[in-house]
C-alpha cells in the first residue's frame, strides 16, 4: 500500500532513473537497505524477504499460490514496484520454461550485506575516533537543525525575518527550483513554492536535495554517489560524531550545502567530524514511522513550525490551530478563512472561497487534505482510532474540500499511452483488466474498446505473453 | 471503474501499516539443543535468527523486538537486557566491543547483536549441573508470560505516546481499542518436547494472548507439544515443524516474517490436524479421554481416589461408566509407570465409514 | 388482578446508608483519577443526589409517606448521606504546587483497587446457567443514565453477554424482558453469545413501556432453569430500573419457591433500593445482602453488571450435586486433499471435523455428544479458560521504599522504577500522614506512602514489578511471572504446586450463614 505520503517525490524521481544507475546504487548496503525500508509497499517487503535467501529462482505460480486470491491487486502492484525499481527480475514469459521470479544480483548482494554484516563497504559511516567535541547535545543538533530548516521556509513564504536568511547558494537553488521567483524588490513565493510548504518536513528535504541533486548534476557531480550518501545519511545515529576523511571527494565537497540546509552540523573545533541531525537521520523514515519517532523529532521541530499535530477541523469547516509561529500561520491562510488569532492559537473555516483561492494559485485538494491530516491534532487522531482506525479528518469536510476543486477543474491531464484497435474484444477486456489490476489505467471506455493507461512497460510484456499463448 | 471518476470517498488515511513488535521466544533447552547438534548446532541457529530479526527490523524504522531464552527451570531476558546485568559494562562497551563501531554493520543491528550475544553467554554461564539434571523441559509458561508482560507494557506506551496523555483510558484493562496500536506477535522457537507440567500456566497465557489478539508463532525444532499447537491455533498464529533444521533461515524468512498486515494478504502454513488434548491434573499425563469434575472442571485421567475431587475437594458421584472399575487404589507411584503407554490409545481406531 | 408494589426506601436512612455511602466516597476519587476537573466532580456529585431523588415513582411513595423528609433531618443532624467525602479535600498539592503527584498517585490507587480483591479459593460454579432479566418499562425511558437507562442498559447487557461467555465458556444463558406487565422472552437458553447479542440488537429500536413484573419474570426464569442439570448453578441477575413491580399474585410464594429450586437472584437497580428487591436478593442468596446493588452512574452500572461474570461461590455443599463426567477432547483435523465424508451429527458432507477421541466418528462443531459412543465431546481449551479461577494469583503487595532499593527496573516488562534518590525525606512522609488523619485509616495513608516507590512485589518469588504489570498479571495473564520465570528453589517439588509457583490444593471453603 503505497500511500499518498509515503509516495514521495524522490519516489517518481528514482523510478525514471535507468537500470544501470541502480545496479550502481544497490551496490551500497546502506542505499539497498534504505530503498527496501522506504520505497517499497508493505507487500513487496514480504515478497522481497522471502526471496532474498532462496538459493533457486522462485515460480511465478508459486508465487501466486502464497498470495491469497483477494490480495491480487496488492500482489500486482508490489511486483510492479519490485520492478521498477530493478529490485527483482521476472522471466520473459515463453512457452519452454514457466516464469520464475528473482532478485536482481546486485540488490541480493547488497541486502544480504545489511543484514549480516560484513564486508568492506562502509556504507553505515565510519565513526569518528578522534574524542567529541564537547557540548553537542541531542537539544543542540535538534535546535540547530530546526533553524537552519525554518530559515529557508521562512525564506520561502516571504516572512524573512532578519539574521536568519539562508546563505546565497539555497537562496539561488529555491530560485532555480522555481520555489521562489525573485521580483524587483523581494522574492515571491511561486505555485510550486506552496505545494512545497504544504508538504511535511521529511518530503521537503527531500524536494530540496533532489532539486539540488539536478544542480549537482550540471556541475559534474557523480548522481548515485551524492544519492547513496543520501540514503547513509539516512542509515547513521543520531548524536554521534562520524569521520569526514574517510568520505568521498564528492560527498566531501556535498557537505558544505548540507551544513546550510541544517542536515549535518560540523563543530567549528574538530574540522574532521560531522554530527547528523534528525533531518538527516529520517531521511529513509516513512511517514507512519515519523510519527511515532515522536520522542525527539517533535522537540525538534514542533516549538517553532509545529509537526507535532495541533489542527482541529469540525464537521463544521471550522479550524482551531493551537500555534504561533508565523509560519504555520502563513501557511494556514493560504487556504483558510482565518478569523480570529489568539496567543496560542487562531481559529477560522475552511470555505468554498478559500478553498478556491489555494486552489487557483495551484494548490491541491490532496495536499491541503494531506496537510491537514498530518497536522491533525492527537484529539482527532485518538478520536479516529477509538473509532477503529477511521479516517483523522471528518469524512465531510474532506469529501468537500475535493468537491470544491472539482467544481473548478473539470479536467485533468495525465500524460501516458492510449491503447485502441484491439483485435478483439476478449483481448481488450483481458488488457484492460490486467491495466486496472497493476493500477495503471486512467481511463476506459467500453463501447470505443479504448483505454489510456499512465505506464505501459508491464503490459507491453503482457501483451507479449499474450500473444505468445 | 470507481477510482476513475474521481467522487470516490477519499480517507485520509496517512498511518499505512503500523510498526509492529516482534518477541521470540527461544528455548535454550540444553538437552535439546545438545540432541539437534549434529543437524542444526545452537551457534548456527542464533545466527540464523539474528538475520531474521535484523530483516524484521529493516522492515519498518520503527519496529522493534525483544528476546526472551525459556531456559530449564528459567525465563530470562536476553535482549533487551536487564539493567542489573547492564550496568557492569556500561563504560566499557565502545570500547571492548569493536563491532558497534564497524561501519559495515548498520548499527542499531549490531547493537542487538552484541547484547544478544552477551546475555546468551552470560546464562550459559551461570547454569549449573543440577539445573540441567534435574529437568528435560524449559520454562516456557514463564517466558510466555514475561513476553506478554512486556507487549503489554510497550503497547501501553505507544498508545499513550500516540494518542493524548491526558486520559486514563489505555489501561491495560481496556483492550478493545489496540486495533490501530501497536501491532504485536510472538514466535517461539522451541526444541522440548512434553509441557505437561505447565499446562495451566500455558494456557492462561494462551487465552491472555487471544485477549489481547496476539498471534502466537511456533517454530517446532525438534520434539512435539501439544499445548503449543493449541496456543498458535487459539490465537491464530501459524505453527509449524520443520523436518529438516537446517533451512531454518528460509522457512523464518518466508513463513514468520511477515507481520500480522501482510498476513491478511499471503497464505499462511496450516495445521493438518490440531490435537486438543489436555493434561490431567493428577499425573500430569496428556490424556484425550478424562474425567471432569463438574464442580471445577478440573480433568483427571482416572477416577480420582475416594471419589474426591483433588482440586476442589467435593466429593464426587460417579456416573455410570461400568466400564472404568480402575478404581482399586494402587500406590501412586507405580501405577503412573505401569499405565505409562496406556494413556494415548492409538490415533488409528476403528475406520471411519465413508473413508 | 394486579397490584402495584411500591415500597421504597430512600437512600441513606436506615442499616443500607453505609454501603450507599462507601460506594460513593470510592467512586469520587474514581473521578479524581479520570481528570482534575473540579467543576465536573462538584456537578457529578451532586447530580448523583439529584437524580436519585426524583424517581418516577416519587408521587407513589409521598401518598404513603413511607419517605423520610429531607428538611426535617436537615435540621437536626447531619444525616449519614450528608457525609460527603469531597474528592477536592484529599488531593495534596507537590512541592512545585501542582497536583500532578497527587493525580498520579490517585491514578495507581485506582488501578490497583480494581485489582484488590478476594483471592482466596472458594469453591465456585463454573458450569453455570443464568438467565439475565431486562427491565423493558416506561421506567427505562428515564435520561439520569446517559444516553437513556435503556440504550445503556441494552449496551451493557451486549457487553454482559460477551464477557459472560469469555469468563464461562461451557456456561449457558438466557435473556427475558419485562414489559407491559409480562415477561417477554427475549431469547432461549443457549451457549451462543452471538445469538444473544443479535437478539439484543433487535430491541434497540423499541422502547420502554408499561409495568414491569418481577414475579412474571421470575415464574418464566424458574421454568426456563427448570431443566438445568443438577451440576451447574441457577443465577438469575435482573437489571431493574422501575421502582415497583406489577404482579398478578404473591412475590413471596414466588420466592418460595425460587429457594427451593436453588434459584439465586442479583439485582442492579438503576434507581433507589426497593424493599422486595433487597428481600429476593438475600433470601436467595442464603442471607447474604451482597447481590443486590444500586448503580450510581454509568460506570458503576457497567461495574456492577460485569462483576457478575465471575462465577458464583458455591454456598452448601448440598446445593449442588457434583459428578464426575467422563469427556473426550478430540482432536481438529482439516482434512484438506483428502475426500469428503459425511459428520455424524448432521450427515453434512464435509473434509474437516472432529474426530471422537473414542470411537472416531467425526462430529462438526463442538461441545457435542458423540452419536455413535455417546461420549462429551469438548474443546479442552473451553475448560481450561476457567483454570485461572480455580488457582487465582494472590495479591501483591506494595514495597515500602525500606525495602525499595533491590531492584531498580520491574522484572517482567524492564520498565525502570523510580530510583531511590527520589524517596521522600521523612517530614514529607509525616506531613502527607498528618493531613489525611481525618477518616482514613491507618491502611490507607500507608498506602499513599508506600505507593511512591511504584513498586509491587509478588509474596511467594519476591520480585518487584510495576503497575502496569501488576493490573496485566491480575487482569489478563493470571499467570505471575516472576514465580513462573524461575522454579530452581523447586527443583524437587511436584505435583499441583509447579502449576503456579504457591498453588495450594484449593481448601473446600463453605460461606458463613
Amino acid at each position: 500500500m503505497a500511500s499518498a505520503v509515503s509516495n514521495l517525490a524522490s519516489f517518481e524521481y528514482l523510478e525514471k532513473l535507468p537500470g544501470i544507475t541502480f545496479r550502481k546504487l544497490y551496490l551500497e548496503p546502506s542505499t539497498a537497505l534504505a530503498i527496501f525500508r522506504r520505497m517499497l509497499p508493505h507487500l513487496a517487503k514480504a515478497f522481497v524477504m522471502a526471496l532474498l535467501y532462496m538459493d533457486k529462482p522462485f515460480l511465478l505460480t508459486d508465487l501466486d499460490q502464497w498470495v491469497q486470491s483477494n490480495a491480487k491487486r496488492q500482489r500486482d502492484e508490489a511486483l510492479s514496484t519490485l520492478s521498477r525499481l530493478h529490485i527483482v527480475t521476472i522471466s520473459a514469459p515463453s512457452r519452454q520454461e514457466p516464469q520464475v521470479v528473482s532478485l536482481t544480483d546486485a540488490f541480493r548482494v547488497s541486502l544480504r550485506l545489511a543484514l549480516t554484516g560484513g564486508g568492506n563497504h562502509q556504507s553505515f559511516g565510519v565513526p569518528s575516533s578522534d574524542a567529541k567535541s564537547a557540548g553537542i547535545e541531542l537539544e543542540f543538533l535538534d535546535e540547530y537543525g530546526r533553524t537552519q530548516w525554518e530559515g529557508i521556509l521562512h525564506y520561502v513564504v516571504s516572512t524573512g525575518r532578519s539574521g536568519a536568511q539562508p546563505t546565497a547558494a539555497v537562496q539561488q537553488l529555491l530560485e532555480a527550483g522555481n520555489l521562489v521567483s525573485r521580483g524587483r524588490r523581494s522574492t515571491e513565493i511561486t505555485q510550486a513554492g506552496f505545494s512545497f510548504l504544504l508538504q511535511e518536513v521529511n518530503a521537503q528535504v527531500w524536494t530540496l536535495l533532489l532539486l539540488w541533486l539536478h544542480h549537482a548534476k550540471e556541475l559534474g557531480m557523480d548522481h548515485v554517489e551524492i544519492l547513496s550518501f543520501f540514503f547513509m545519511l539516512g542509515s547513521l545515529e543520531l548524536g554521534k560524531a562520524y569521520s569526514i576523511k574517510t568520505l568521498k571527494p564528492t560527498q566531501k565537497s556535498m557537505l558544505e550545502n548540507l551544513v546550510d540546509f541544517g542536515l549535518v552540523y560540523i563543530p567549528p573545533s574538530v574540522k574532521d567530524q560531522f554530527f547528523p541531525t534528525r533531518l538527516a537521520t529520517t531521511l529513509t523514515s516513512d511517514a507512519s514511522a515519523l510519527r511515532s519517532i515522536t520522542a525527539g523529532f517533535e522537540s525538534a521541530l514542533s516549538t517553532g513550525s509545529g509537526t507535532a499535530g495541533f489542527i482541529i477541523i469540525e464537521t463544521n469547516y471550522r479550524l482551531y490551530a493551537y500555534t504561533d509561529s508565523p509560519l504555520q500561520i502563513a501557511v494556514l491562510a493560504l487556504f483558510t478563512k482565518l478569523t480570529t488569532r489568539y496567543p496560542n492559537m487562531v481559529t477560522g473555516r475552511v470555505t468554498r472561497e478559500s478553498v478556491y483561492r489555494a486552489v487557483s494559485s495551484g494548490i491541491s485538494s490532496d495536499q491541503i487534505i494531506t496537510y491537514l491530516s498530518t497536522h491533525a491534532h492527537p484529539e482527532l487522531l485518538k478520536a479516529s482510532a477509538a473509532k477503529g482506525g477511521g479516517p483523522v479528518l471528518p469524512p465531510t469536510v474532506v469529501d468537500q474540500i475535493r468537491l470544491w476543486q472539482i467544481e473548478n477543474e473539470r479536467m485533468k491531464t495525465t500524460y501516458g499511452f492510449l491503447f485502441k484497435d484491439f483485435e478483439s474484444t476478449d483481448e481488450y477486456k483481458k488488457l484492460l483488466k490486467y491495466a486496472d489490476e497493476i493500477g495503471v489505467l486512467t481511463w476506459a471506455s467500453k463501447t470505443e474498446e479504448k483505454f489510456f493507461v499512465s505506464k505501459v512497460e508491464q503490459l507491453k510484456d503482457y501483451m507479449k505473453s499474450l500473444k505468445a499463448k | 471503474m470507481d477510482r476513475v471518476d474521481g467522487t470516490d470517498h477519499y480517507e485520509g488515511d496517512v498511518q499505512g501499516p503500523g510498526p509492529s513488535l516482534l518477541v521470540i521466544v527461544l528455548d535454550t533447552n540444553p538437552h535439546a539443543w545438545t540432541l539437534l547438534h549434529p543437524t542444526l548446532p545452537l551457534s548456527k541457529a542464533i545466527a540464523n535468527i539474528l538475520v531474521f530479526i535484523n530483516a524484521h527490523l529493516a522492515s519498518h524504522n520503527a519496529n522493534q523486538v525483544a528476546v526472551v531464552a525459556s531456559h530449564c527451570h528459567r525465563a530470562v531476558w536476553l535482549y533487551p537486557r536487564p539493567q542489573a546485568a547492564n550496568s557492569v559494562d556500561v563504560e566499557m562497551k565502545d570500547a571492548s566491543h569493536p563491532s558497534l563501531n564497524d561501519a559495515n554493520k548498520y548499527r542499531p543491528f549490531a547493537l542487538i547483536e552484541d547484547s544478544l550475544l552477551t546475555s546468551l553467554r552470560e546464562l550459559v554461564a551461570t547454569t549449573t549441573e543440577p539445573d540441567i539434571s534435574t529437568t528435560n523441559t524449559s520454562q516456557m509458561a514463564g517466558a510466555l508470560t514475561l513476553a506478554l508482560a512486556y507487549i503489554n507494557k510497550v503497547n501501553v506506551a505507544y498508545l499513550d505516546e500516540n494518542t493524548s496523555p491526558s486520559k486514563e483510558s489505555t489501561t491495560s484493562v481496556d483492550t478493545t481499542t489496540n486495533v490501530t496500536g501497536l501491532q504485536s506477535r510472538i514466535l517461539v522457537i522451541s526444541v522440548s518436547g512434553d509441557l505437561a507440567h505447565q499446562y495451566i500456566p500455558i494456557m492462561n497465557t494462551t487465552f491472555a494472548a487471544q485477549r489481547l489478539r496476539i498471534p502466537i508463532d511456533i517454530l517446532k525444532l525438534a520434539g512435539d507439544t501439544v499445548f503449543l499447537q493449541q496456543a498458535s491455533d487459539t490465537t491464530k498464529g501459524i505453527y509449524m515443524q520443520l523436518s529438516n533444521p537446517q533451512g531454518l533461515l528460509q522457512y523464518l524468512m518466508m513463513a514468520f516474517l511477515p507481520d500480522n498486515t501482510s498476513r491478511k494478504s499471503l497464505v499462511a502454513p496450516t495445521q493438518e490436524v490440531v490435537d486438543f488434548r489436555a493434561a490431567c491434573f493428577c499425573h500430569r499425563r496428556v490424556v484425550d479421554v478424562g474425567f471432569v469434575c463438574s464442580i471445577c472442571l478440573s480433568i483427571f485421567c482416572t477416577p480420582p481416589e475416594g471419589a474426591v475431587c483433588m482440586t476442589c475437594s467435593t466429593h464426587l458421584t460417579l456416573g455410570d461408566y461400568g466400564a472404568k472399575p480402575a478404581v482399586v487404589p494402587r500406590r501412586k507411584k507405580k501405577k503412573r509407570k505401569l499405565n505409562g503407554g496406556v494413556d494415548t490409545p492409538s490415533p488409528q481406531g476403528t475406520p471411519v465409514p465413508g473413508k | 388482578m394486579s397490584r402495584i408494589r411500591s415500597l421504597v426506601r430512600p437512600r441513606g436512612i436506615n442499616r443500607h446508608s453505609d454501603t450507599v455511602h462507601h460506594i460513593m466516597s470510592s467512586s469520587d476519587e474514581d473521578y479524581v483519577a479520570d481528570d482534575s476537573d473540579d467543576d465536573r466532580n462538584a456537578q457529578t456529585a451532586t447530580g448523583t443526589h439529584g437524580t436519585r431523588s426524583t424517581g418516577p415513582v416519587r408521587d407513589a411513595t409521598n401518598g404513603r409517606g413511607v419517605r423520610g423528609g429531607d428538611g426535617k433531618e436537615k435540621g437536626k443532624k447531619q444525616a449519614a448521606w450528608e457525609k460527603i467525602n469531597r474528592s477536592w479535600d484529599i488531593v495534596i498539592e507537590g512541592a512545585d504546587g501542582s497536583i500532578n503527584s497527587a493525580v498520579d498517585g490517585l491514578i495507581r490507587q485506582n488501578k490497583r483497587k480494581r485489582l484488590l480483591r478476594d483471592t482466596t479459593p472458594l469453591q465456585r460454579g463454573i458450569i453455570r446457567h443464568l438467565i439475565l432479566i431486562i427491565d423493558l418499562s416506561f421506567a427505562m425511558v428515564e435520561k439520569d443514565l446517559r444516553p437513556t437507562r435503556y440504550i445503556l442498559t441494552l449496551r451493557t447487557a451486549t457487553e454482559f453477554v460477551t464477557e459472560y461467555f469469555e469468563q464461562n465458556p461451557i456456561s449457558q444463558l438466557g435473556i427475558i424482558g419485562m414489559r407491559d406487565g409480562i415477561a417477554i422472552r427475549i431469547s432461549d437458553i443457549s451457549g451462543n453469545p452471538t445469538e444473544h447479542i443479535e437478539r439484543l440488537r433487535a430491541l434497540g429500536d423499541q422502547q420502554g413501556q408499561g409495568n414491569p413484573s418481577l414475579q412474571n419474570a421470575l415464574e418464566m426464569s424458574r421454568a426456563a432453569l427448570f431443566h438445568a442439570p443438577s451440576h451447574g448453578t441457577r443465577e438469575v441477575l435482573i437489571i431493574y430500573g422501575a421502582l415497583l413491580s406489577s404482579d398478578p399474585g404473591d412475590i413471596h410464594d414466588t420466592i418460595e419457591s425460587l429457594i427451593t429450586d436453588r434459584i439465586r437472584v442479583s439485582i442492579v437497580g438503576l434507581a433507589a433500593q426497593v424493599a422486595i428487591c433487597a428481600e429476593l436478593c438475600e433470601k436467595t442468596n442464603a442471607g447474604d445482602k451482597n447481590n443486590y446493588h444500586v448503580a450510581l452512574d454509568e460506570e458503576h452500572f457497567k461495574a456492577l453488571v460485569m462483576a457478575t461474570t465471575t462465577p458464583p461461590v458455591t454456598q452448601t455443599k448440598q446445593q449442588s450435586q457434583s459428578s464426575l463426567l467422563q469427556m473426550g477432547f478430540p482432536s481438529r483435523t482439516l482434512g484438506v486433499g483428502k475426500t469428503m465424508s459425511f459428520c455424524a451429527c448432521h450427515s453434512k458432507l464435509s473434509r474437516g471435523g472432529y474426530l471422537c477421541s473414542r470411537c472416531d466418528s467425526k462430529v462438526c462443531s463442538l461441545p457435542a455428544e458423540c452419536p455413535a459412543c455417546g461420549l462429551t465431546l469438548i474443546l479442552s481449551t473451553h475448560l481450561a479458560r476457567s483454570y485461572h479461577h480455580l488457582f487465582p494469583l494472590k495479591n501483591w503487595v506494595e514495597v515500602p521504599w525500606s525495602a525499595a532499593s533491590v531492584s531498580k527496573e520491574c522484572y517482567s516488562c524492564l520498565a525502570p522504577f523510580p530510583p531511590m534518590s527520589s524517596a521522600p525525606s521523612q517530614s514529607s512522609n509525616k506531613a502527607k500522614t498528618s493531613r489525611e488523619n481525618g477518616e482514613k485509616d491507618k491502611l490507607d495513608s500507608e498506602n499513599i506512602a508506600a505507593n511512591d516507590s511504584e513498586r509491587y512485589a509478588c509474596e511467594v518469588c519476591n520480585n518487584h514489578f510495576c503497575i502496569d504489570c501488576d493490573v496485566f498479571a491480575h487482569t489478563i495473564s493470571h499467570n505471575c511471572p516472576g514465580c513462573q520465570s524461575d522454579t530452581r528453589g523447586l527443583i524437587e517439588n511436584d505435583s499441583v504446586d509447579r502449576n503456579r509457583g504457591h498453588g495450594t490444593i484449593v481448601a473446600d471453603v463453605e460461606m458463613a450463614g
